[in-house]
């Protein structure tokens, strides 16, 4: 097995789509701060209240939000502990992150994993469909090696290849921020649930870009899935990109069903129960991570059993 | 034959739809032995060699390789088998050597010293570590050959593998493909619609059509000795050859006598004593696209498989 992912990873690097892919990422991350840094240098600071004022607002707004009696205990748990957090920093003079700094930045590395996802969709329904558009399945197919293995090592490759963008992802984003902004002053804090205590920036960052991982894994596994039945790379990376832009917004329009809560795109979302911003309220995190796996599991066997089946007639 | 088959077909079916594309083929190759595989566009000779390879499952039927089934046994019998179906695709965007390294890795125990001693077997040494697209057809069929070779196959199976190459390396190819079944007993299959090239390269032929195995011969039977005696008058000479014993037909203003070359003498002298005239005797040669065409009458292209 490590010889067929040797293999499908040598293909792999030996396209060029594969390099440009990541560079860009890099590009695209590097840009934004640079363009961040000359927009703020041209503009006058128009930031003119204390990071106590910005506390004391917050946490107005945290606890306005507690008095609302319909909210779920996820939303609850969460609008208590960016309350305490907020008291403990005006009670201790514990001034938070600065805008614009490298372990901000850090923290905020997930919000770029869009990309990633994109890039991994587009790996993902490439890999088995491009065999059968260069013809290079027969020769794949006619080792002894079953088919099942095969499509194995490619599936594992797709996901070494995400797992890759999200590293770059994280190490540029910190470099990015070191080299146009700084590391920045202040204080990380973090809610356990019944304290305030101090955090690391760089272990938040790794936790929300974990989190936001399991949306390339399930919707790298689809693109994967539909690149194998119908064998057609654009096919399955448009269909793919299609729906992870228009899936988000259905969740919207379902949210009045019970149908939603077991909508993938409900689910995909994992940071969703540490930013506060849940569109579905009765969802909890176990919930999520089951319905993710099942559909993982469905998604796997049609392309397991459709590539297992298949006739090679090309 | 009395030794075992190195490969058998037994029963092979393949149903597509509700059509019959392959019916009950037996057949049973062995070692040492290069197979033509020969028939008309659409008789199913790709679909037979697909299956033959796992490339598509059988509806009926098996194939073994020395004894072991190829649909039960995937990966045992396989690695005795080694593939060129069609014009040989491999990753344009990667170099031969590379194609060759990827192949390698799929197979058991394949040292970077066999890749270099294939490449230098097909000739391949100095282009080797230039990219696949980069290369002509003829290039591209020297690699297909060599990722076939590379696990020392028992059994080879080429599908139409002539097709782009010049013909200094059509020669080429065809000793080096007797070369090995002669000295390394490798058993060989190839598919073909060339039939002066399966004539030259093949001791045995099987013809399919429509489905159907129709006929397997030697190719040595196939090339039995005749003469063509052209004579005067022809129905007196007629009488007296097929008086004395020798299977006689008429052919072109002319009579064709199957004999051996020793007693065409005899035959002429027996002609010329009984005061008919002999203007000339030649060995006749029928080619073997007269003898398909016979046999598969007139080539016809078999149906289409939508009815």
């Amino acid at each position: 097995m490590l010889k067929l992912i040797q293999n499908e990873w040598m293909k792999l690097w030996s396209r060029k789509a594969s390099w440009i892919m990541v560079f860009l990422l890099a590009f695209v991350l590097l840009g934004t701060a640079g363009i961040t840094k000359w927009v703020n240098s041209t503009m006058e600071s128009v930031n003119t209240e204390s990071w106590q004022e910005v506390e004391t607002n917050e946490l107005a707004y945290n606890r306005s939000m507690l008095e609302n009696p319909e909210l779920s205990d996820a939303q609850r748990e969460y609008f208590e502990g960016e309350a305490a957090i907020s008291e403990h920093r005006l009670e201790n003079d514990l001034p938070p992150y600065e805008y614009n700094t490298m372990q901000q930045g850090v923290i905020e590395s997930h919000v770029m994993m869009s990309i990633v996802t994109l890039f991994t969709v587009i790996i993902a329904g490439g890999i088995v469909a491009g065999e059968f558009s260069q013809g290079t399945i027969k020769m794949l197919l006619t080792r002894p090696v079953k088919r099942w293995k095969i499509l194995t090592s490619k599936y594992i490759t797709t996901m070494l290849y995400a797992l890759l963008l999200a590293v770059v992802l994280f190490v540029v984003t910190a470099l990015a921020g070191l080299i146009f902004f700084g590391i920045g002053e202040g204080t990380f804090l973090v809610w356990n649930g019944s304290e305030v205590v101090e955090g690391s920036f760089w272990l938040e960052g790794l936790k929300m870009i974990a989190l936001s991982f399991a949306s390339v894994w399930i919707i790298g596994t689809f693109a994967f899935m539909l690149g194998t039945v119908f064998r057609s790379s654009s096919l399955s990376i448009g269909l793919s990109i299609f729906l992870m832009f228009t899936g988000i917004q259905a969740v919207f329009l379902l949210a009045n069903y019970e149908i939603v809560k077991y909508y993938l795109f409900t689910h995909t979302d994992l940071t969703q129960y540490y930013t506060g911003f849940m569109p579905v309220e009765d969802i909890t995190m176990s919930m999520s991570v089951i319905v993710l796996f099942v559909y993982f599991l469905i998604f796997m066997a049609i392309s397991y059993l459709t590539f297992g089946k298949r006739d090679v007639t090309a | 034959m009395n030794e075992q088959p190195l490969v058998q077909i037994k029963n092979l079916s393949k149903t597509i739809g509700n059509k019959k594309i392959i019916k009950n083929l037996n057949l049973d190759l062995y070692k040492g032995q290069i197979t033509g595989f020969l028939g008309p566009n659409g008789a199913g000779k790709t679909t037979t060699i697909r299956m033959m390879v796992g490339l598509m499952k059988p509806t009926e039927g098996d194939v073994l390789i020395e004894g072991q089934s190829v649909t039960q046994h995937f990966e045992e019998s396989i690695e005795k088998v080694g593939v060129i179906v069609e014009n040989p695709e491999l990753y344009k965007y990667m170099t031969g050597y590379k194609n060759l390294l990827h192949f390698s890795r799929m197979h058991k125990d394949i040292s970077k010293k066999r890749i270099d001693e294939v490449v230098q077997q097909v000739g391949m040494k100095n282009r080797i570590n230039e990219k696949v697209g980069s290369y002509s057809l003829g290039m591209r069929q020297r690699l297909g050959l060599a990722q076939a070779l590379l696990h020392n196959p028992k059994f080879l199976i080429l599908d139409e593998p002539t097709n782009g190459l010049d013909p200094a390396g059509i020669r080429e190819f065809r000793l080096y493909l007797q070369k090995i079944a002669r000295e390394n007993g490798v058993a060989v299959f190839v598919s073909s619609h060339l039939l002066s090239e399966i004539e030259l390269l093949c001791d045995r032929i099987a013809i399919i059509q429509n489905g159907e195995l129709i006929d397997i011969k030697n190719v040595k039977e196939l090339q039995q000795s005749r003469f063509y005696f052209n004579v005067e008058p022809l129905a007196a000479a007629e009488e007296i050859l097929t008086g004395i014993g020798f299977p006689v037909s008429q052919h072109d203003g002319g009579l064709l006598v199957e004999t051996e070359a020793e007693h065409v003498p005899g035959a002429v002298k027996i002609l010329v004593n009984a005061d008919i005239s002999v203007f000339a005797v030649q060995p006749f040669k029928a080619t073997l696209e007269d003898q398909f065409l016979e046999m598969t009458g007139g080539g016809e292209i078999a149906q289409a498989h939508t009815e």
